[in-house]
């Protein structure tokens, strides 16, 4: 083999040339990271030896209007265990004690598995003070479990405000990638105000660094501790709800389905919101947590569905106000108009139902005595467009703009939405007789219903429906202001509705069976068919008639009629109210109150 | 014949005391980040272990008759190939590619294996009776031999492995005396491939570039038509097979490419180990003193970034060790290839050669940052046994052809 062809000079000098190139970087480079840069590479390093512990903040307290306490905070037991110390032979040992399923501690070990050994895993939260009793005797044999005292939400003030409030649970993987400030186990609010205001509630977290040797045992306080943060508590809420109000909703609807919306006219504040079944807020930290979110979920009421914003129902009779104000204002009719009832209307070749026959009736009685067949015309005669103009006056269609997240839209039917599903001047006309009585596609919230009602009680105008009244901040009490607005219709107009409501219940109505002798009650009864069983039970009312200081809509699912369900429960909730705001001394009228109370759950 | 040599003819101490010392220094920087972790405390012991049975099947090797390697490069390169396969259909994933073969207890990465069946393949088929190396033909076909495997270990999707089995190729083209043209027409193709890689921009100044080369040498119209038309023809086959890929496997290529696409990932693995290296200063912490490998700011340093063990505990001192003995290998390699009389021995040694050297440079290179994040170990030092056992039978072989150099004339 000839030398030239391989081996020889070039080749190999190529070779070599390429070695020496890279070891020569090589050297270079190292040289300048650990002899010319050593300390700083050092100090950068040395960072790494100071432990930063994270200390949750309470979270800021809700108050109720007159600053009574709705949710608090309590201090609570937290097991955890340090993966690195821990041993696994005792995992059925915690288990039997703590009651979880066996490899329970196992899968949670594999979850954190990507986090250092060495920071505490909880284990359990909100630890009942025996099983702490029992650790301390034998914490000895617990190597690597330790406990610690946390801040955790208090429920115990007699309001459950499962929806209103909303819960709080660990943070989620996707939730942590988007937020900021949060870690692992750290909780965040997951619907209604927790979430809403999540970020004023929640305060700032404290830090304290520790000095950790090689091994991360803690040899001491970093700079004596004076470079640690101090948690700061999160900010209290001032709520629009009036505790004893929402407590006396809350126990109205104990045995029944579906919501109640109570506002004060003037301001669009919400006194009261009661969305039904309700769920323990307390279960949420509870610590099998797992089995009761399951339950929740399952059940099929739906139990974490916040009907009260979320649920549409047909308004039923509630709504025909919308079709009166329409014809009233647009000078379609006067008050005078009268229309025939002889137990329903023929429109076409259908004849369209009435529950009486109520003969030639005006538009006051036509309110009062809740006639369908009056209704029927009076649609036909203002026409679409002018319903869906006034209905949306009235804010219907769209959402409310509710200071918590958890709001559907409704459905307010236009032209344009029958011209997209029929085509253009095809869609059938006996559509409008079925809007005029609060059926068909039409579907409000119940919040929308106690937006609507609490307009008519205070002739056109109100605010936003909202649930935080304001902030206790640093410098003090900041109040946030509602957003107020105005439909525009005239005075006379509210004049003649209004006391039609108010003959509804005071006069020869539909829901006589409310009226008290000193509240003077105005309201309107609906029942509204529905498709997958009984009908719903409606009401819609504000009192007092003169000077209205409450607005309660509410909805019972399946319970029939609406003055003998939603009509009580409204004057009960509106009773409550002004009763307990009209008396300084309100121990008697609670008693009286709770009585009443008692006797409709009798 | 019968040859009389001293011990350090027959037997080169330098060469081997380097790898024996790189070993233990690989061992000592293994225990350190192992000893306290719960999880890897046991690599320590295996690595004894794998060290041990190396070492022995070293020792058999280097006293095998030197035909051997010869009557078994084409079976052990076809067993090679067919593990790659096997590997693509029932192997295990570790750390995102199907690289793991499993048998009962024992495991082991095919494409370790592949190393010494492609280097002996190539090297066979080269010295083969009288090929003419400069022939197209039998380029192409050496060069297939290599890149099969590469393809292969692609799929896995290995791509670090599978850029060591390419340079590994071309290097043992290169020494086999190839002209300066035909390593010009091997190269191009990767060079505008990778091009197209980067972006139209640079894939066009490739080209650009092949044109211009084309007139430097000269060649006739036809030769050069045909040279470009490879390279245009190999781009867009790459960029074919690339499409048939799927997305995972698309990405850790695009990954490979500009590494700074993940910065939470690889980024942030290559900045820890700069912070380990260069917080060790001139003489180390110490040996289990390294705050950073200690408290494990690395994730499986044992592996692929067991030199900041080395940078961190021992220093600049005991990083430049490293270095030299790396060094001295590499030297002494290359004087084994050049006084190798034969083609067949020499070749292999070369193939050798560059096998240590790129598996070096990346990884070197990576856990200084200087050349981007690609996961390949650190021969000799690095936790696995696979990849200890086959440096150990190339070590074996190479010493095993340097001791017989002679035999030929």
């Amino acid at each position: 083999m000839k030398e030239q062809i391989f081996g020889q000079d070039v080749r190999r000098r190529l070779l070599f040339l390429i070695i020496i190139a890279f070891f020569l970087i090589s050297l270079i480079q190292l040289f300048n990271m650990q002899v010319l840069q050593g300390s700083i590479y050092t100090a950068k390093a040395n960072e790494n030896s100071i432990k930063p512990i994270y200390e949750t903040a309470p979270r800021g307290i809700l108050y109720d209007r007159n600053k009574n306490v709705l949710v608090g905070n309590k201090p609570s037991f937290t097991l955890r265990i340090t993966p690195d110390k821990y041993d696994t032979s005792l995992n059925r040992y915690l288990e039997t004690m703590l009651g979880f399923e066996k490899g329970y501690i196992n899968n949670l070990l594999k979850k954190n598995r990507h986090m250092s050994p060495y920071v505490p895993i909880r284990l359990a939260k909100n630890v009942d003070y025996k099983v702490i009793a029992w650790y301390e005797e034998n914490s000895e044999k617990l190597t690597g479990v330790d406990y610690v005292i946390e801040m955790r939400r208090d429920y115990t003030f007699g309001v459950r405000g499962s929806h209103l409030f909303g819960y709080l649970r660990e943070i989620n993987k996707s939730l942590l990638d988007k937020m900021t400030g949060y870690s692992l186990g750290d909780e965040i609010g997951y619907v209604g105000i927790e979430k809403k205001y999540e970020s004023v509630l929640r305060g700032e977290k404290g830090i304290q660094y520790l000095l950790v040797d090689s091994h991360q045992k803690t040899i001491g306080r970093y700079n004596s501790g004076k470079s640690d943060i101090v948690p700061v508590k999160g900010f209290d809420l001032m709520l629009t709800i009036d505790k004893y109000t929402q407590q006396v909703a809350e126990s109205l609807f104990t045995d029944k389905r579906g919501a109640l919306v109570a506002i004060e006219p003037t301001t669009g504040e919400i006194l009261a919101m009661v969305s039904s079944p309700m769920y323990d807020l307390e279960n949420f930290s509870s610590m099998d947590f797992s089995k009761v979110w399951k339950g929740l979920n399952e059940d099929e009421d739906k139990p974490l569905f916040n009907r009260a914003t979320m649920s549409i129902y047909s308004p039923g009779s509630t709504f025909k106000m919308v079709s009166a104000i329409a014809g009233l204002e647009e000078g379609i009719i006067t008050e005078k108009n009268r229309f025939y009832c002889n137990g329903g209307y023929y429109f076409g070749n259908r004849f369209f139902k009435c529950l009486h026959n109520h003969g030639s009736l005006d538009l006051i009685t036509s309110i009062e005595k809740s006639c369908n067949s009056y209704y029927y015309q009076l649609a036909l005669k203002i026409g679409l467009d002018n319903w869906s103009k006034y209905a949306a006056k009235f804010g219907f269609g769209r959402r409310t703009g509710i200071d918590i997240g958890e709001e559907t839209d409704g459905l307010l039917p236009t032209k344009k939405y029958y011209e997209n599903a029929f085509g253009k001047d095809r869609w059938p006309k006996g559509i409008l007789l079925s809007l005029g009585i609060g059926q068909g596609e039409l579907s409000v919230t119940p919040l929308q219903l106690a937006q609507y009602v609490a307009l008519i009680a205070n002739y056109g105008k109100s605010a936003k429906p909202h649930l935080v009244k304001g902030i206790y901040q640093k410098r003090g009490f900041q109040k946030i202001e509602p957003e107020y607005y105005d439909t525009g219709i005239s005075k006379s107009t509210f004049d003649i509705v209004r006391n039609a409501m108010y003959l509804v219940v005071n006069g020869a109505g539909t829901a006589t069976n409310i009226r008290l002798p000193d509240i003077k009650i105005s309201g309107k009864t609906g029942t509204a068919q529905n498709p997958h069983g009984d009908d719903h039970s409606l009401f819609i009312g504000f009192a007092p008639y003169e000077n209205p200081k409450i607005a309660v809509a509410v909805v019972v699912e399946n319970a029939g009629y609406g003055s003998t369900v939603a009509a009580p429960i409204a004057r009960d909730v509106i009773k409550a109210y002004l009763s307990n705001r009209i008396a300084k001394d309100n121990k008697i009228i609670k008693k009286e109150v709770m009585a009443g109370v008692n006797k409709i759950e009798n | 014949m019968k040859i009389d040599y001293e011990l350090n003819d027959r037997f080169d101490i330098l060469f081997f005391v380097s790898v024996f010392l790189l070993i233990l220094f690989g061992l000592a920087a293994i225990y350190s980040s192992t000893a306290n972790h719960p999880t890897a405390s046991q690599n320590f012991e295996k690595q004894l272990v794998f060290s041990f049975i190396s070492l022995l099947t070293f020792l058999v090797i280097y006293n095998l008759p030197e035909q051997v390697f010869k009557n078994m490069a084409l079976s052990f390169y076809a067993v090679s190939l067919l593990m790659l396969v096997v590997v693509l259909i029932a192997g295990k994933t570790v750390y995102g590619a199907k690289s793991w073969l499993d048998f009962g207890p024992i495991g082991s990465q095919p494409s370790e294996f592949a190393k010494v069946g492609t280097i002996l393949g190539i090297s066979y088929w080269i010295s083969y009776k009288e090929r003419d190396i400069n022939n197209i033909k039998d380029i192409a076909i050496a060069i297939g031999i290599g890149f099969f495997p590469a393809l292969l270990i692609l799929l896995e999707p290995d791509t670090g492995t599978s850029i060591i089995f390419i340079i590994l190729t071309i290097s043992i083209v290169y020494w086999s005396g190839i002209s300066l043209f035909a390593l010009f027409v091997v190269l191009s193709p990767i060079v505008v491939v990778f091009a197209s890689l980067l972006g139209t921009v640079y894939f066009i100044i490739s080209l650009i570039a092949v044109i211009i080369a084309l007139f430097i040498f000269k060649r006739d119209l036809f030769n050069s038509i045909a040279i470009f038309m490879l390279n245009l023809g190999a781009s867009f086959f790459f960029e074919y097979g690339f499409r048939l890929l799927k997305p995972h496997q698309q990405k850790r290529i695009e990954t490979f490419i500009n590494p700074y696409a993940d910065p939470l990932g690889a980024g942030y693995n290559a900045l820890q180990a700069k912070l380990a290296i260069g917080s060790g200063g001139i003489f180390g912490k110490g040996f289990m003193q390294g705050n950073q490998t200690q408290l494990r700011f690395i994730p499986e340093q044992w592996t692929d970034f067991i030199y900041c063990v080395i940078g961190e505990e021992f220093g600049f001192i005991g990083s430049t060790i490293v270095l030299l003995l790396f060094f001295i290998i590499f030297m002494r390699l290359l004087y084994f290839a050049s006084v190798s009389k034969d083609k067949f021995g020499s070749l292999i040694i070369i193939g050798t050669l560059m096998l240590y050297f790129s598996h070096f440079a990346i990884n070197i290179g990576m856990n200084l940052g200087i050349t981007p994040v690609i996961g390949i170990p650190l021969p000799f030092l690095s936790y696995g046994g696979s990849s200890l056992l086959v440096n150990m039978v190339l070590a074996g072989i190479v010493m095993n052809i340097y001791k017989n150099r002679k035999l030929h004339t």
